[in-house]
């Protein structure tokens, strides 16, 4: 089937199977590479990505099932103040050792910080709840989450 | 993990053309979030040849007040609830079960229906909406029909709806001025995680006497159960923390648990004393604020 949807921004039409996820269309047909592949079945959340700016797994959602809609991964958002942001805090702060649940780690803490600037920690771990990380231990990653929101809001 | 089967998917702009579709196609299920269906189908073989996606109906999509009832259609997700007001001040046992399930990225998928029509015995949103005293409202084509919100389980993962119908809303009486409920939990963390045993208790109070007293719990049973005898005891009482205890220990009798790869019955039995007492009480003390 022929499928229209907007990704990071852009309107594309793609071929997609009926029974295909979002996930192996993004990876294995767009090239999209951000977007993880670890439980494959919405506990791990390294597949995570925006549709229709909220974060949600890709390997949960079939792909017939974002036409209209728009699909956000780490590469449209890179640029993106609040990520920029993120992204830089993750790295000073030791938030990344595999590197594997980044992606998806950046994409659920860049949902908060849209919609809550100043988050407290619990807010920002119940944030990453559906992110599992088996390197680092959250703590760097809470802290990397507090620190970029500080800084977004120019106390840091 | 399986591949997912060979089915084709179709996307209704409108309920009409969905029940169309449910009543004309073989073996056509309905999807609407995935969160329990897409893993599902990873896991055992469903004999699925069409999905029909719920999610681009309008119509099934609201939390509206409808004269003395709140109603909530069936594709409203778990973090529609979570952030609609109405649901937090008058059915906290519902707003607190939703906000206890999954992760955000489940909850901005998962669905009220879904949730209902899954089936699970360990469903979270089950327990609050027996004890709301909630109806399901189930469509076909050529009918329209209210359930009590018990009679969409029909055993394990099994829901009572024929092929052609889909559950479209739930409603319940909105609660007045002076009632409280209330939802706890267990399950192995604090977030993204099922229930080994979960509980929702409603309670109306008239001069510090119970007028209305209604507890259920889930993964205790093949469904969630009410526990018609702990509350008949509650009738016409004055509350006390002695007789909610007393009641709770009741509830642990009245369960049927299993074992499972998650929790023992034996487990389940004092789960259910426990989460029975933590709810109990804290419907009451919201009864007084």
């Amino acid at each position: 089937m022929i499928l229209r949807f907007r990704l990071n921004g852009e309107w594309i039409e793609c071929e997609a199977e009926h029974n295909e996820t979002l996930l192996d269309l993004l990876r294995e047909k767009l090239g999209v590479k951000s977007v993880k592949r670890g439980c494959n079945v919405g506990e791990c959340g390294a597949c995570t990505v925006l549709v229709d700016g909220e974060p949600v797994n890709s390997c949960l959602v079939l792909a017939p099932l974002v036409e209209d809609r728009s699909v956000e991964t780490l590469e449209g958002l890179r640029e993106k103040p609040i990520m920029k942001e993120l992204i830089e805090a993750f790295v000073e702060d030791g938030a990344i050792q595999c590197g594997f649940c980044t992606p998806g780690m950046l994409i659920s803490a860049y949902a908060l910080l849209s919609k809550n600037p100043k988050p407290s920690e619990e807010e920002v771990r119940r944030a990453i709840s559906g992110n599992l990380c088996r390197c680092t231990g959250y703590v760097n990653i809470v802290k990397a989450i507090l620190d970029a929101s500080e800084r977004l809001r120019g106390e840091g | 993990m399986r591949p997912l089967p060979r089915f084709r998917v179709h996307r209704p702009e409108s309920l009409e053309e969905a029940l169309e579709l449910l009543a004309t196609l073989e073996k056509a299920k309905p999807i609407a979030g995935g969160t329990d269906l897409i893993p599902l189908m990873r896991e055992v073989e469903v004999d699925v040849k069409h999905l029909i996606d719920l999610s681009r109906i309008g119509e099934l999509n609201f939390i509206k007040e409808e004269g003395d009832y709140i109603r909530i259609g069936a594709t409203t997700t778990l973090s529609d609830l979570v952030e609609s007001e109405l649901i937090a001040s008058k059915a906290p046992t519902l707003w607190e079960a939703a906000a206890s399930m999954g992760s955000p990225q489940i909850r901005n998928r998962g669905t009220i229906g879904g949730n209902l029509c899954n089936a699970s015995p360990a469903a979270d949103l089950g327990p609050p909406l027996l004890a709301l005293e909630a109806e399901a409202e189930i469509r076909s084509l050529d009918e329209r029909r209210w359930i009590p919100i018990g009679e969409v389980f029909a055993g394990p993962k099994v829901n009572s709806l024929a092929e052609d119908e889909v559950l479209t809303s739930v409603r319940f009486k909105t609660p007045p001025q002076g009632a409280g409920s209330a939802f706890e939990k267990i399950g192995r963390r604090r977030a993204v995680t099922l229930a080994l045993v979960n509980a929702a208790a409603y309670i109306e109070l008239e001069d510090e006497i119970c007028r209305v007293a209604r507890l259920a719990l889930g993964a205790v049973a093949d469904r969630p159960l009410r526990m018609m005898e702990a509350e008949k005891r509650l009738m016409n009482k004055k509350l006390s923390e002695e007789l909610i205890e007393e009641i709770s220990a009741l509830c642990s009798r009245l369960v049927r648990p299993i074992d499972d790869v998650r929790a023992s019955a034996w487990y389940r039995r004092k789960m259910s004393r426990v989460l029975s007492r933590r709810a109990l009480l804290k419907a009451w003390r919201r009864c007084m604020v």
